[in-house]
Order: C-alpha cells, then structure tokens, then sequence
C-alpha cells in the first residue's frame, strides 16, 4: 500500500506539488484526477523514487522511501506517462528484461512474460522490434514492462493515452486482474470515464493540491442526489441567470456557447427548464441530462473544465 | 550480479539489432587502415622502415673493422644499411636530419677494447626518428655483449694479440700454441657463438622486428580507433536511456545504481572484442604475424575498451545534453586520434607530437601493444602497461556513476 503525508515538490518558485496527502489500499485502484499541470505525473514520480520530494514522506508497502529504498522500491511496478521502452530490443525481450530487474527467472519468467504479452495484444508480434510498432502498441509495451514481475503495488500514469477503444478495454481487464490479486493500484488520468470506471477510491487534484477526495459515491454525494443539464447554442448571461435562480438550481458554468447546471429530479423538470430559457430568447440547440459526474464535480469544484 | 550479467546480454543484444554502429565502427578503422598501408605501400614483408646508419671508423683496427662487418651481417642488413663516412660528413647528415644515426669508431679503441680498457663507441642519434634509433643502440649494445663474451672465452689470447699490437714479436712457439687454443675454443663453442648474429637474435626474439612495416606500425593505431568508436558508442547509452525512460525505469527498479555502470563497463569490454575481432584477423593475415599472438591480443584489446569508455563516460556524464556530449566527445576524439597514433603511427611524427601521443589515453594504450607485435614486450610487458591505466579508468568510471546518479535523480 502507498502513504503518502504532506508530499511537497517544488521547482524555484514553482509548487508542482502542494502538502498532498492520501493513502492507497491493497486491491484497490486509486484514481488521481486532474488537469495537465495538476501535479499528477510529479507525484507518481516521488512515489517512485525518481524524483526527490522537497518535504513530506512516502511509505511503500510498508518501508519509507527515503530510508528503506531497497526494499520499498522492489514491491513497485511503474508505468511512466513517457514511453519508457527499448526500441531496439523485441517486445519479448524488454518484458523479459525488466522482469529479471525485479528477480524473476527462469520458467517463471517466461511464463509471465507470455501472459503479458497476450494480454497487451502483441503476441503475434513479439520478436518484432519496438521500432516497427505503432504508437499504441507502443504504448502497450511501455504498460507490460510495469507489471511483468506482478508488483504488490502498480503506478499507472496516464498509461492509454492514445490506445484505440478495444486495446484500452484489455488494459482495463488487466488492471483489473491485478487489483483481484491484491494489487494496490495508483491511476493517473484526465479521462473521468475511466477513473469512473476503474478507481475504487479518487483525488481530484489540481494546482499541486488536493481539491476533493473519497468514493465515486462519497464524491457523487456533494451534489447532493441533483442532476446535471448541459445545453449547448447561445445564451445571453445578463438574462439567464435570474431565470435559473427562478428554478431552483446552480449554475456550474455559464458561458455564451453552454449552460450547464444542477438541479434536483432533472429528468422531470427538463421541460419547464428548457420553456423558461428558451423564453429569455437563447437559441438552444442540444441538451445533456446526466446523473452528476467528475466532469461536473470538477467543473463545481473549480469553475474549469477539466477537458479545457 | 546476476542481473549485471543480464544486463550486459541485454546491451549485446541491443547492439546487434541496432548493428550500424557496430559495422562503423569496424568498417572506419578497416577502411582508414586499408587506406593508408596502400598509400605508404608495404604489407607484411616489406620491410620499408630501415635504420640507416652512417659509420666512420677513426680506428681502422681489426677490432673497428670487426664492428662493421658485424653490421653487416645478411640479418642485420633487412634493418640496419651501413654506409661509411668520414666524420664531417657524418655530423653534418645527421644534423640535417639525413640518416638514423652516426657511429664514430674512435682512434685506439680496437687496442682499449682488446686489454679491457674504458672505451665508448659514440652514437649521434636522428632525433626525429624513434624506433630505428632504438634499433641500432640495441645492436650495438648486443654486439659489446658478444665482445664481453669474447672476452671471458679468449682473455689470454686476446691478451697476447694486444701486445703484438704494441710491436712484440710473437715468437714461433707461442703462435702455435696460441692457434691451437683459439682452435679447441673455437669448436668447443662455435655453435654457441657464431654466427655472432646470433646474439642479436637472442634480443630480438621475433621475427617481425626484422620487417617493421608502416602497416604493423599503423595496425595498433587502427586497432584502438576501433576500441576508441566501440567504447565511445556505449558512452553515449547513458543519454539514450536516459531520454528513452529506460534509465528512469532503472532508477525505480531496487537494483543499485552503480551496478548501470559496471554492465556498461563490462558491455564496452565484450563490444570492443567484437569489433577487435574482424580486425585483429584481417591484420594478421595480411602482416603475417604469428598466430598465437592472436587472442592475446584480443584479450588486450577488450581490456581497451572499458579504459576509453571511462574517459568518455565521464564526458557524457559531465555535459549537460545528450547533443552537447555527442559533440564534445567527437570534437575530442578525432584529434586524439590523430595525435595517438591512429592515423600515422608516432614514429613518423614529428617528436613533440609523438611526445604528446604518450600522454593521451589512446597513445598510452597504441604503445604497448605495437610493442607486443614488434616483439619488444612479450605478452606480460604488454599487459604490464594496461594494469595501471586501468586502475585510473575505474576511478573515472565510478566517478561517471556518481556524477550521473545526481543527474537521474532530478
Ligand atoms: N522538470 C521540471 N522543471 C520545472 N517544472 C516542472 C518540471 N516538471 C514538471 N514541472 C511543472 O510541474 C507542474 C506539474 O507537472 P506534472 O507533470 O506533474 O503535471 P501532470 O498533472 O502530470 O500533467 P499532465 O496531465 O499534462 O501529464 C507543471 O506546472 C509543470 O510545468
Ligand atoms: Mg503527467
């Protein structure tokens, strides 16, 4: 399991990681969400001992990063967001290699290495050279070479960034059947679908800092059981916003292209909804009715959106 | 440890599936070796460096004239080409830099030698040549060897030649029995002694010292260029890996950073062997030299490459960019090269080049093994120079792995 307490990273005057805090279980996926710059990456690098904290501790699998290193660092498997592979050495060899970096040997390594690689999808191109691959199957090595020797513990940092639909969905698999294992699983990622569908447990974080954290749930639960509506087309800020204050609902982002806000029993308020905006002369052209979701809690959270 | 050895296959394997660098850094040497032993011309046998050593004998004793036909000698003559002079003549050659020495027979020295007296031949050397000068002092030192000897067989004969040379007669009886013991000594020893050319071999164990080709005096030159661009490939891996993510991988990995370094170290061995290999055989078979010399050399050779490879390492490491090391270290290696001996071999630089060539890591590494092929050194003299360059390479190296952990570790 990972620990980590008042992390702390800066560069000059740069904070790229402000006092976080949070703890991972084994058998779980931990989700770290965030914007580019929130500090994600930073952090899976101090956890990894690629980078030194400014302040703060890490604890892996029990052992203290900075005094144990050894030990802490041989239960960790890490997925780098950047490519992390040799182009010049074939699927089969790179997995076999950092396995063997990890003390695996022999049979067992083997045998290991042929489950990664039917499960990353290129086993039929196994004795290719990386060179040759595209970039998604790249990707997949890069994925492979993270947890070929079954770490108690797998970072995973934006690891289907450019993975076509079918082979994220066999990485998930994956992810999945290591967290069964027992496997504790830190996952980075923009994508709020996935962290939906993967984490057990979230962060949001953004600027360096920790903005929310707990259960999908937990997190579901600051709407307070409101739905969310987006409208898109033109809307006139001046007008809309006592109509909205009118109905009972918050506005999460307002701008002259979108609307989006939270309301309680959306589905059977839509119509009135939509009667009162149209009235103030907005020309609307799709509507989105949603249970709450990262994107809107992000959105309440921060006033961004997490995909600008 | 086992995970070194992993890692020193897996580096191979790299190599060989990459193998561009590999072929050039086999192919340059080859080519630039080629090159220059068609230009200079000579091969195996052709013996085109030659002493040339001017004598003017002031003496004209039996003793003088035994020095120089000595020195001419059928074996001798594929080295040394006499040429007598007078003594102006002689200096002023010499100092024109005309001939690889100047041999003065002084006036009485066939009498000193002949009762044991303080006598020394002088020699005016050609300060800008190197081995043929070299050659011709150890002849001579061999041939004052062969009069010692001579001595300690003939004394009391040589004794009474010397007073017969002051003008006592020598009486009828004494003649006689004087030929009858050089006679008895004669062919007691005769097999031990002469030709005297023989103890001249005995300081020239091998062969090859009779034909000092340009080409066997280019072949170390070409041989390091080739350990020089194995090694200088694999100093380059540190900033590959690093922008590749594989270093980074490394550095999470539990296993200790300085064990990078030794499979480096070890990888820039066995990779130095392979490029050796092709031409080590290439050039053994066109200079002809003796085969058991073979993986001895090679041997050597592969001890080369981690040398080069620390003092390059060190350089990536100290630079701040993967381009701006790339730079540095081509920047300093081709006139390293040059002045080490790759492409002319020192013995036809000028002397304070060759001076220089002693003092850069290359040269210090081109030295010992031309020896080994000149038959200077046997294979311990050889290794003998190795040891202690090696012992500076490990501490360089080690300082590479120190300075770069600061690196990976941002
Ligand atoms: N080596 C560095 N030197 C200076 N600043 C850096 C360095 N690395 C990262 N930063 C800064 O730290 C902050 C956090 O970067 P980080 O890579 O952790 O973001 P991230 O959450 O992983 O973003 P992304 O989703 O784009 O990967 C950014 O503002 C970035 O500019
Ligand atoms: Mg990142």
């Amino acid at each position: 399991m990972i620990e980590v307490r008042d992390l702390q990273k800066s560069y000059g005057d740069l904070i790229a990681v402000n006092r976080v805090s949070f703890s991972a279980r084994p058998g779980t996926v931990f989700g770290l969400l965030g914007p580019n710059g929130a500090g994600k990456s930073t952090t899976i690098s101090c956890i990894s001992g690629l980078l030194k904290p400014t302040a703060g501790t890490i604890r892996v699998g029990g052992f203290d990063l900075a005094g144990d290193a050894v030990k802490a660092k041989s239960s960790l498997g890490i997925v780098p967001q950047e490519l992390a592979i040799y182009e010049d050495l074939s699927a089969r060899d790179n997995l076999a290699y950092w396995g063997a970096a990890y003390g695996l040997k022999g049979d067992g390594l083997k045998q290991r290495v042929d489950h990664v690689l039917n499960r990353i999808g290129l086993m039929d191109r196994a004795g290719d050279l990386p060179k040759q691959y595209s970039g998604g199957m790249k990707r997949r090595l890069n994925f492979g070479c993270g947890l070929v020797h079954e770490p108690a513990i797998l970072l995973l940092d934006e690891p289907t960034v450019g993975v076509d639909p079918q082979s994220r969905e066999r990485l998930f698999d994956l992810v999945r059947e290591e967290k069964t294992k027992g496997t504790c699983v830190l996952y980075t990622t923009h994508y709020m679908e996935e962290a939906e569908k993967l984490c057990d447990e979230l962060a949001i974080i953004d600027h360096g800092k920790i903005i929310a954290g707990g259960t999908l749930d937990e997190l579901r639960a600051e709407f307070g059981g409101n739905d969310i509506i987006r409208l898109t087309g033109s809307f006139e800020a001046s007008r809309v916003e006592p109509v909205i204050a009118g109905l009972n609902a918050g506005v999460l982002s307002l701008t002259p292209e979108s609307l989006m806000i939270t309301i309680s029993e959306g589905a059977r308020v839509l119509p009135a909804v939509l009667q009162a905006i149209s009235a103030t002369g907005a020309d609307i052209r799709d509507t989105r009715l949603s249970e709450p979701n990262l994107e809107s809690l992000f959105l309440k959270l921060t006033g961004k959106d997490l995909r600008a | 440890m086992r995970f070194i050895f992993v890692t020193v296959i897996k580096e191979m394997k790299r190599r060989f599936n990459d193998p561009g660098g590999l072929i050039s850094a086999i192919m340059i040497p080859l080519a630039v070796g080629f090159l220059m032993a068609t230009v200079m011309g000579g091969g195996g046998g052709q013996p085109s460096i030659k002493a040339q050593l001017l004598v003017t004998d002031l003496d004209d004793s039996f003793v003088s004239q035994g020095i120089i036909s000595a020195l001419g000698q059928d074996r001798i003559t594929d080295m040394i080409m006499l040429q007598k002079v007078d003594h102006e003549a002689g200096q002023q050659r010499i100092n024109e830099g005309d001939g690889s020495g100047h041999l003065i027979i002084p006036k009485g020295f066939g009498k000193a030698w002949l009762e044991r007296e303080e006598v020394a031949l002088q020699l005016t050397v050609n300060p800008s040549q190197s081995i043929s000068p070299r050659l011709i002092r150890e002849m001579l030192e061999s041939l004052l060897d062969l009069g010692d000897y001579l001595h300690k067989v003939f004394g009391e004969e040589l004794k009474i030649i010397a007073r017969s040379l002051d003008g006592n007669e020598l009486t009828g009886i004494s003649t006689s029995v004087f030929s009858a013991n050089i006679a008895d000594k004669i062919s007691g020893i005769a097999d031990l002694v002469f030709p005297p050319a023989m103890t001249v071999e005995d300081i020239t164990p091998q062969p090859e010292t009779a034909s000092v080709s340009f080409a066997l005096l280019m072949f170390p030159g070409i041989l390091v260029m080739a350990a020089f661009f194995a090694a200088n490939g694999q100093s380059t891996n540190f900033w590959t890996e690093k922008e590749k993510g594989t270093l980074g991988r490394w550095v999470a990995s539990p296993n200790a950073f300085f064990s990078f370094w030794i499979a480096q170290w070890f990888t820039a061995m066995l990779l130095t062997a392979v490029v050796a290999f092709p031409i080590l055989l290439a050039g053994f078979l066109y200079l002809d030299i003796r085969f058991e010399k073979f993986f001895t050399a090679l041997a050597w050779l592969a001890l080369t490459g981690p040398i080069l490879f620390s003092v390059l390492s060190l350089i990536q490491v100290l630079a701040p960019s993967k381009k701006a090391g790339g730079m540095i270290s081509t920047l300093i290696m081709f006139p390293l090269l040059m002045v080490g001996g790759s492409f002319f071999p020192t013995e036809t630089m000028p002397k304070f080049i060759a001076t220089i060539a002693q003092y850069t890591p290359n040269g210090r590494l081109v030295e010992p093994m031309k020896g080994y092929f000149t038959g200077e050194y046997g294979a311990s003299g050889m290794f003998i120079h190795v040891w202690g360059i090696m012992a500076v390479a490990l501490v360089l190296v080690l300082l590479a792995g120190w300075i770069s952990t600061r690196k990976a570790l941002a």
